[in-house]
């Protein structure tokens, strides 16, 4: 009692111990009773809140997941540069739409719906369906709208950031339809600036980021770097800066996109104009194997790929041509029979063969493209009006089996060229080693008959002619440029199938007959060696009547040529031959090369020359 | 000097309730202060974190918006767009026999083309915080009374 009094007994002293003082003081204890009970009852209410909440799934799994998650990071593509610096595969940012299902309500999933499908031109009842599904059964807080595609499934909606931009701004609206749920998160995806240019040679790269065809494909590994694995935290003074991946390595191609482009412009011309179901042009630096262009069409567009995977599950060459698209090259494969025979001293240009029109090799009787008989013909004469029966008996009978397979071999037909693109294939030859091999398919193997190349073998093979007999080897990617550096790979010599006096000796052949037979290649002012094909299409009952594939490979300028081109024209219509549909293309593809190039032209080739 | 203490106390035991409790409050007090040192530092790391993972989301979002600004430059300028211009600028590609070519001793072409080196890749962000973590009480109790009035 002494102790209460004697606490109590300042304030008494004080004069304070009246009635109002104590109701004044019990007013203040009542108050921050009051005041901690709201506050007790508020961390009650969230404990409830959190615990039995709408949300306590989601914090119960993070809970058993401890306080961060462990998410793969994948870094961003390398970019893809033409030579000069174009800008042709780059990487833009896609949007997911992803929807916190704990956040819905009758009237977002009505609207979300509803907008979705008008914005987008997708059915609402499928929208509708899965914004009702019942997620939660399955234990999914958090799902990402798809979208129905007839031939590949169920796909992820991906917005582009215009019509993300137009849902952000309705989410940012009050007034706007109610999209509480909808989240739109973002992904990196790849972009192809030009659309189809040079589509065939860049690949495509799908949703999940992997390459395939082309470029991407061969150099997917480099390209995509190296993904991590970090740990993120939600909690902010456990935040840490996370390391960057490895980013993917950049690239520049050899491509030129002013040549590509004149490339890919001249042959939609030519199909449309000899009306042809498809075609290749290739051009490529002889001297370094360096590829300038590669036009194919029916055209590829990267960003758009979807249509060309269900084409590509046909047929497997539909997305590279270029190099996986074999077929039998005719005429064309007679500069590698003639290099052959010249580069052995089989023959001399000026050797006289008199051309009854027929010849029998391994019992199977050859005859000229026109069934007609050219009596005593040089070998100029014999590449100049392209005579089947001669270069059957050039290669039967003055080079000889053994010599002619080992010819074609060091040229490197029926062998993958390496070049740096994915999907390339080999071509068919049949040596003598094959058990299929008979003696007639060295006569017709001599005018490229039985034989098959892709265009890529075939220049390849042409480009070691106009190279001084040697060949290189065709590749795409001019210098790779990662964060260690800078490597530049240097050209790779494949070869020296024949002599450098075989193949002077054949480019001047080539020139002077397509000066006189083939005028419709020729090019004002510059010397240009070129040889026209026009080649069967084998079925499965024989060689097709009525459509053939027609073709054109010619370098320059000469004496020493720094281009090389290759047009192969499928199934034209207005004529099935190369000396018309191809050459044309040829020659206009050549003169904007020589101006893209800045070539100056030869002052002893007159400028009215052109056909 | 302690008996003359101890006899002071004798006479006013609530000296020695007042002493018990000024010690209690001062170890309060010291206890407070650390547990407010604690408290501020941890704010401020807090903070920093917080600024650190908003730095890290901007920066995120700025070499997207770099990427995006780059593919729309490329876009612009692709060799398409740009014989377009220069044909609706009265230009046309020239042809062989239009140009004069011009020997200049000591000419250097410029190099090529180098590739710039790839640039760090920023960490993609995995979508927006969920709202479990961004509502408060406060705007959750709002939420449901807005709710129950029918107002989104």
């Amino acid at each position: 009692m002494n102790s209460r009094r004697g606490v109590l007994s300042p304030s008494a002293a004080l004069g304070t111990g009246s009635v109002e003082g104590h109701g004044f003081r019990r007013g203040r204890v009542y108050s921050v009773m009051v005041g901690m009970a709201v506050v007790g009852a508020g961390l009650v209410a969230q404990l409830i809140r959190v615990q039995f909440g709408p949300y306590a799934p989601v914090f119960d799994a993070r809970a058993r997941a401890g306080n961060g998650r462990l998410e793969r990071v994948v870094p961003e593509r390398g970019l893809i540069f033409d030579r000069d610096g174009t800008l042709l595969a780059t990487n833009g940012t896609m949007y997911y739409m992803e929807i916190e299902i704990r956040q819905l309500n009758e009237t977002s999933r009505r609207e979300i719906a509803s907008v979705l499908s008008k914005l987008l031109v997708l059915p609402m009842d499928d929208l509708l369906a899965q914004l009702t599904y019942d997620w939660a059964a399955e234990g999914q807080y958090r799902i990402r709208l798809t979208r129905e595609d007839p031939r590949l499934g169920r796909l992820p909606i991906r917005l582009d950031p215009t019509v993300a931009g137009v849902l952000r701004d309705f989410l940012a609206d009050p007034l706007a339809p109610d999209l509480s749920g909808l989240d739109l998160v973002p992904t990196s995806s790849r972009h192809y600036p030009n659309g189809t240019l040079a589509g065939h040679i860049l690949g495509i790269v799908n949703q999940e980021g992997e390459g395939f065809f082309g470029v991407e494909g061969y150099y997917d590994d480099w390209l995509s770097g190296k993904s991590i694995t970090v740990e993120r935290t939600f909690i902010p003074p456990d935040a840490r800066l996370e390391p960057d991946p490895p980013a993917g390595v950049n690239l520049v191609l050899t491509i030129d996109a002013d040549i590509q482009e004149v490339t890919e412009i001249a042959l939609r011309e030519a199909i449309q104009s000899t009306e042809a179901e498809a075609g290749q042009i290739i051009v490529m630096d002889p001297r370094n194997g360096e590829i300038l262009a590669m036009a194919a069409w029916p055209t590829l567009d990267p960003n758009n790929y979807e249509p060309w995977l269900v084409k590509a599950k046909d047929d497997q060459s539909a997305i590279t041509p270029a190099v996986a698209a074999q077929y039998e090259p005719g005429s064309t494969f007679k500069i590698v029979t003639m290099a052959s025979a010249l580069s052995s001293g089989a023959v001399q240009p000026n050797d006289v063969f008199v051309d009854t029109g027929l010849i029998e090799v391994g019992g199977v009787p050859i005859r000229n493209w026109d069934y007609g008989a050219w009596g005593p013909q040089t070998m100029i004469g014999c590449m100049r009006y392209s005579l089947n029966v001669c270069l059957a008996w050039v290669a039967s009978q003055k080079l000889g089996a053994s010599s002619f397979y080992g010819y074609l071999t060091e040229f490197g037909v029926g062998q993958l060229s390496g070049i740096d693109l994915a999907g390339e294939v080999a071509g068919q030859l049949r040596t003598p080693r094959h058990p299929e091999w008979t003696e007639s398919d060295l006569g017709t193997n001599a005018f490229g008959q039985g034989v098959s190349v892709t265009p890529i073998q075939l220049i390849t093979a042409a480009a070691a002619v106009a190279n001084k007999g040697v060949m290189t080897q065709p590749h795409v990617v001019r210098e790779i440029a990662s964060p260690q550096g800078t490597y530049r790979p240097k050209p790779v010599v494949l070869g020296r199938p024949v002599t450098p006096e075989a193949a002077h000796m054949l480019t001047q052949m080539l020139a002077e007959s397509l000066e006189g037979e083939t005028r419709k290649a020729a090019v004002a002012g510059y010397q240009l060696a070129g040889k026209t094909g026009t080649a069967q299409i084998p079925g499965e009952r024989g060689y097709d009547p009525k459509w053939t594939i027609a073709s054109f490979v010619g370098w320059g300028p000469l004496p020493d040529p720094v281009f090389i081109v290759v047009v192969r024209l499928d199934k034209p219509t207005t004529s099935p031959w190369g000396s018309v549909v191809a050459a044309p293309v040829f020659q206009e593809v050549v003169e904007r090369l020589v101006v893209l190039l800045q070539l100056p032209p030869n002052p002893a080739v007159p400028m009215a020359l052109g056909g | 000097m302690r008996k003359a203490h101890r006899q002071a106390f004798r006479q006013a035991p609530w000296r020695i309730l007042q002493q018990t409790t000024s010690n209690t409050l001062l170890g309060l007090v010291a206890l407070l202060v650390i547990a407010g040192m604690y408290l501020a530092v941890n704010a401020r790391l807090a903070d920093a974190g917080r600024v650190l993972l908003g730095l890290e989301a901007q920066r995120a979002d700025l070499m997207r918006q770099s990427t995006n600004l780059g593919a729309q430059l490329a876009d612009l300028t692709t060799p398409q767009r740009m014989m377009e211009r220069a044909a609706s600028l009265g230009f046309q590609p020239a042809h062989a026999k239009d140009l004069e070519y011009v020997v200049i001793d000591g000419y250097v072409p410029p190099r090529g083309f180098d590739a710039p080196p790839p640039i760090g890749s920023p960490v993609m962000p995995s979508g927006s915080l969920s709202p479990a973590y961004t509502e408060t009480l406060a705007d959750w109790t709002l939420r449901m009374v807005e709710l129950l009035r029918g107002v989104r």
